[in-house]
């Protein structure tokens, strides 16, 4: 009988517990995470500045990767998580 | 193939971040089998796949980049001998089975068990043939220097694989250079170049010095850190040159004219391999992916289990 050797190997099925959605964003705090690429920072400090305006949303908090390579860290999302109720992760270049 | 290793199937060599992947004993073996390895291959694509694993590599952005990273393992200690790996002529090209199989091991776990697929979570723009595999072994016998990884903090006669992201080798010529410095001048410019992915100055390069070359830097008596000291002086360039090339942002200045920027930090950014045939002019310059999103690795391979 021949066995078949399979090469391959799936991603680990975790629970992700998600936060729930905010119906409105009106009043609420901005948390940016910036991965340190060219213009990331200047990329989401625009953003920022259109949610400010367009739904009154403030931006209180910005956590800087220590590179793009790595995740954020335990202690940054701490404190996106003490200082901001919605948070936008984003990428320059 | 796990026998040569002396592993069991479900040990867990590690986790790669971020993408709930854990990287198992038996899929690393089968992996090792499709690429031809032998079994006392083993050992060094295990550790380099734990390497590959460790945070300090901080796989996700090498593995993944546009920039399309060759994995380059760089074997030391005795196991080269055991296996027949090429620290000579023709080390980066065709021809030798433990190169070209290890390497190959390594890329198709990465494929396979680490989720980096082309088009996936493999988003380089161009690739470079070195992914395909990357393997060689240091001269240590003929070398200037200790062994790069005594250098990097193990024993003599412990063996030992060393990875490093790099995403383009190029050679270097000097055929006239009797001395270190008009060589390593043409090190320093290969460093420099304005088409570095990184010119905010944390870089990081893997310079492999071949025989003509590495027997200007015996007689010299330089040892490695002179070496990577003289190309951090050297691999410099004005900010006017970044601003002109648009690497930079805004017009040059008259101060951008004088003003230098280093493109390197330490001397130990600068690795140094001593390899390659004895005839020819030729030595090879791999930059990588800077000192700060992604550092070599160099773990011990574990002889005694295979």
């Amino acid at each position: 009988m021949t066995k078949i050797f399979d090469p391959t190997a799936a991603p680990v099925a975790r629970a992700v517990a998600l936060a729930a959605r905010p119906v409105e964003l009106r009043g609420l705090r901005l948390g940016l995470v910036e991965n340190t690429k060219f213009n990331s920072d200047t990329l989401l400090l625009k953003l920022a500045d259109r949610l400010r305006e367009r739904h009154g949303i403030t931006m209180t908090h910005m956590a800087r990767k220590r590179s793009p390579s790595h995740e954020v860290d335990e202690r940054a999302i701490a404190a996106l998580k003490e200082r901001s109720d919605v948070v936008v992760s984003g990428i320059g270049d | 193939m796990l026998a040569g290793g002396g592993l069991r199937g479900d040990e867990v060599f590690g986790e790669i971040p971020g993408r709930n992947t854990v990287v198992v004993a038996d899929k690393v073996a089968i992996n090792a089998v499709l690429a031809g390895c032998r079994p006392d291959y083993f050992p060094v694509v295990v550790a380099a796949v734990k390497a590959l694993c460790h945070p300090d590599f901080a796989y996700h952005g090498p593995a993944s980049s546009t920039g399309g990273s060759a994995i380059v393992l760089v074997v030391n200690g005795p196991i080269r001998h055991r296996v027949g790996l090429n620290a000579g002529n023709n080390l980066f090209g065709q021809g030798t089975r433990a190169n070209a199989t290890i390497g190959r091991a390594v890329r198709l776990t990465m494929m396979n068990v680490m989720q980096t697929r082309p088009g996936f979570f493999d988003r380089a723009t161009l690739g470079n043939p070195g992914k395909y595999s990357f393997c060689f072994a240091e001269n240590e016998e003929e070398s200037p220097w200790p062994p790069l990884h005594v250098e990097r903090g193990c024993r003599p006669e412990e063996s030992a694989v060393t990875v490093y992201a790099s995403n383009s080798l190029y050679q270097v010529y000097n055929q006239l250079a009797a001395t270190p410095e008009p060589l390593l001048r043409c090190f320093a410019d290969a460093l420099s170049n304005l088409g570095l992915p990184n010119v905010k100055g944390f870089n990081q390069a893997l310079l492999v010095f071949a025989g003509e070359h590495s027997e200007v830097l015996a007689k010299s008596g330089w040892s490695r850190r002179e070496v990577a000291a003289f190309l951090i002086e050297h691999a410099r360039r004005p900010l006017a040159d970044f601003k002109r090339a648009t690497r930079l942002p805004g017009e040059p200045t008259a101060s951008d004219e004088t003003t230098v920027r280093a493109l390197f930090e330490r001397p130990e950014d600068v690795l140094i391999v001593s390899a390659g045939g004895r005839a020819g002019s030729w030595s090879a310059c791999l930059p990588g992916w800077g000192n700060k999103w992604t550092k070599a690795v160099t773990a011990v391979i574990e002889e005694g289990s295979a």
